[in-house]
């Protein structure tokens, strides 16, 4: 892993938010070193900032202080090229069919009408959504709004993929198909991942590595390497002792963190 | 509903139509009514009865007069639709613009609220001397209506867009061109569609007051009322009011099937269309 080049380099990264007047600093001292082709997940107690983090990298929030650079350029205040996004709110837009959801990335880039309907069409396939190509997203279930949501992000093929929360209002199960198609799509493709959570074994199932957030003011408090072999089965893997271990290791430590709360 | 409760509600509504037509035809054939004090207006000479209006309908619909009723409500029409069309597009277009530039907003708003809040119908003379006699003047006052319902409803839908779509929009790689098209515009729209229905039917108002002032050249229904006021033919006057029901009815319903084609995406349209 250490000798691929890296992708993402956070430095030093804080922010600050006011307040009624008053300062509040949401993130503060973040570095990390995001490398080609990793999926790393960002996990800690809601409020830590990990939303606001992600918004630095995609160039929606301007850092206080610090920089995040990607592959080499200082994201400053833009939405940087070769980036998807995926946000946990629904995106999907309401007028458009899920086709032509799924076609808009392609649209926005000129890409020729033949070869638009072609990669929907794949897309549509591997999202299992045969059938509802003419469906508006207010028929749909928010399973799979997102499953579209995800689909129109990956069909303009970002090499950086950023997630927040994206499977958090969905039910267990729904949540648990969508990670073993998240995770066959990137074993596919092998974007670099930075995908935020509040969910400790979301991040176990899908990631290499994983940042632990603390509380507010969010720093890093741990990073972890994920010991657990690919492909993953995602039911299979919880069943494992390793997978216990992983939790147990990681659960101790943002433990410290909710305990801290109370 | 079912097909039974919607066969009943029809059934009565022609019921409580022919009781109307009924009571109307027949009560204004009794002198003593409107002998009675308070009730002087139960007369054909102010209400005219149903038999009479029908007699002026088919003679106005006929050849025999200068202006047939089909050429003023023809008239009437389509001063409506155009004063709505120029009245929407040059609507949304300002409404979108200010509605995505805070400052401009800022620097406009006093006069788009005086403006606004000036009765309509006061501009009426001074848009007759600018505008003549003619049909333009009825078109330019029923712009000046449309223009600020369909204003504010899309000034409010471009302000109110979910800024994570224009951000989602960003990310799959959208110029500022192509956010304006495939998510502010669309956004917007939904905002502006619901202002139509309000908007033919001020139009409509717009017409008719201008043609109680635009005369003969400017023809139409609301010219053929003010007639009947200077001749005091209460039977002319019913065919005109009828006929502008009718048409505002016809107008509203086209604008409502239109409203719910294009809103096809949204729920609570869903299976209407």
């Amino acid at each position: 892993m250490s000798e691929r080049r890296p992708r993402i380099v956070i430095r030093d990264l804080a922010k600050t938010f006011r307040e009624g007047g008053r300062e509040v600093a949401a993130v503060q001292d973040v570095s990390v070193t995001i490398r080609e082709q990793e999926f790393v997940a960002i996990v800690g107690p809601s409020g830590c900032g990990k939303s606001t983090i992600l918004n630095m990298i995609g160039g929606l929030v301007a850092p206080s202080a610090g920089t995040v650079e990607i592959d080499g350029v200082r994201v400053a205040g833009r939405v940087p090229g070769n980036v998807g996004y995926v946000f946990q709110k629904d995106t999907v837009f309401p007028w458009r069919t899920v086709a032509r959801n799924i076609a808009i990335g392609l649209e926005y880039r000129g890409v020729a009408r033949t070869e638009q309907a072609r990669r929907v069409r794949d897309a549509i396939a591997l999202a299992g959504l045969e059938g509802f190509e003419e469906a508006f997203p207010a028929t749909l279930s928010g399973g799979m709004r997102q499953r579209v949501a995800l689909m129109r992000t990956l069909v303009v093929e970002p090499e950086i993929l950023l997630m927040d929360e994206p499977f958090g209002a969905l039910d267990t199960h729904t949540k648990l198909d969508l990670h073993a198609e998240l995770l066959a799509l990137w074993e596919a493709r092998h974007q670099t991942v930075v995908f935020v959570t509040h969910d400790l074994s979301e991040a176990i199932t899908l990631a290499d590595r994983i940042v632990v957030m603390t509380r507010r003011p969010g720093r890093v408090k741990l990073v972890h390497d994920v010991a657990l072999p690919r492909p993953r089965d995602v039911i299979k893997l919880r069943e494992t002792d390793d997978y216990a271990h992983e939790y147990g290791r990681i659960w101790h430590v943002l433990g410290e963190e909710f305990a801290g709360r109370a | 509903m079912t097909r039974a409760d919607h066969r009943r509600v029809l059934l009565w509504r022609l019921a409580i139509l022919a009781a109307l037509l009924v009571a109307w035809e027949w009560l204004t054939g009794i002198k003593a009514i409107s002998r009675t004090p308070g009730l002087y207006w139960i007369d054909p000479f102010f209400i005219s009865r149903p038999s009479a209006i029908l007699a002026r309908f088919a003679y106005l619909a006929s050849g025999q007069v200068r202006l047939t009723i089909w050429q003023m409500a023809l008239s009437t029409v389509q001063s409506t639709l155009w004063g709505f069309l120029v009245g929407v597009s040059t609507g949304f277009a300002a409404g979108l613009v200010l509605g995505r530039h805070e400052r401009l907003a800022r620097v406009f708003e006093p006069y788009i609220v005086a403006f606004n809040s000036l009765p309509r119908i006061a501009l009426v003379p001074l848009i007759t001397m600018i505008f003549g006699f003619g049909v333009l003047a009825k078109i330019v006052l029923a712009w000046t209506i449309v223009f600020f319902i369909v204003f504010f409803n899309t000034f409010q839908g471009a302000r109110s867009v979910d800024a994570d779509l224009i951000h989602s929009a960003r990310f799959l790689g959208a110029s500022d061109r192509q956010v304006m098209r495939t998510v502010i515009v669309p956004s917007a729209l939904a905002w502006t569609f619901a202002s139509l229905t309000p908007s033919i039917s001020f139009a409509l108002i717009g017409v008719v007051v201008g043609e109680f002032l635009g005369g003969e050249s400017g023809g139409g229904l609301g010219y053929l009322i003010i007639q009947s006021l200077g001749t005091l033919n209460a039977a002319d006057m019913m065919v005109a009011l009828i006929s502008l029901g009718v048409i505002g009815i016809v107008m509203a319903l086209a604008i409502k099937q239109l409203e719910m084609r294009l809103l096809r995406w949204r729920p609570e349209y869903r299976g209407r269309a």
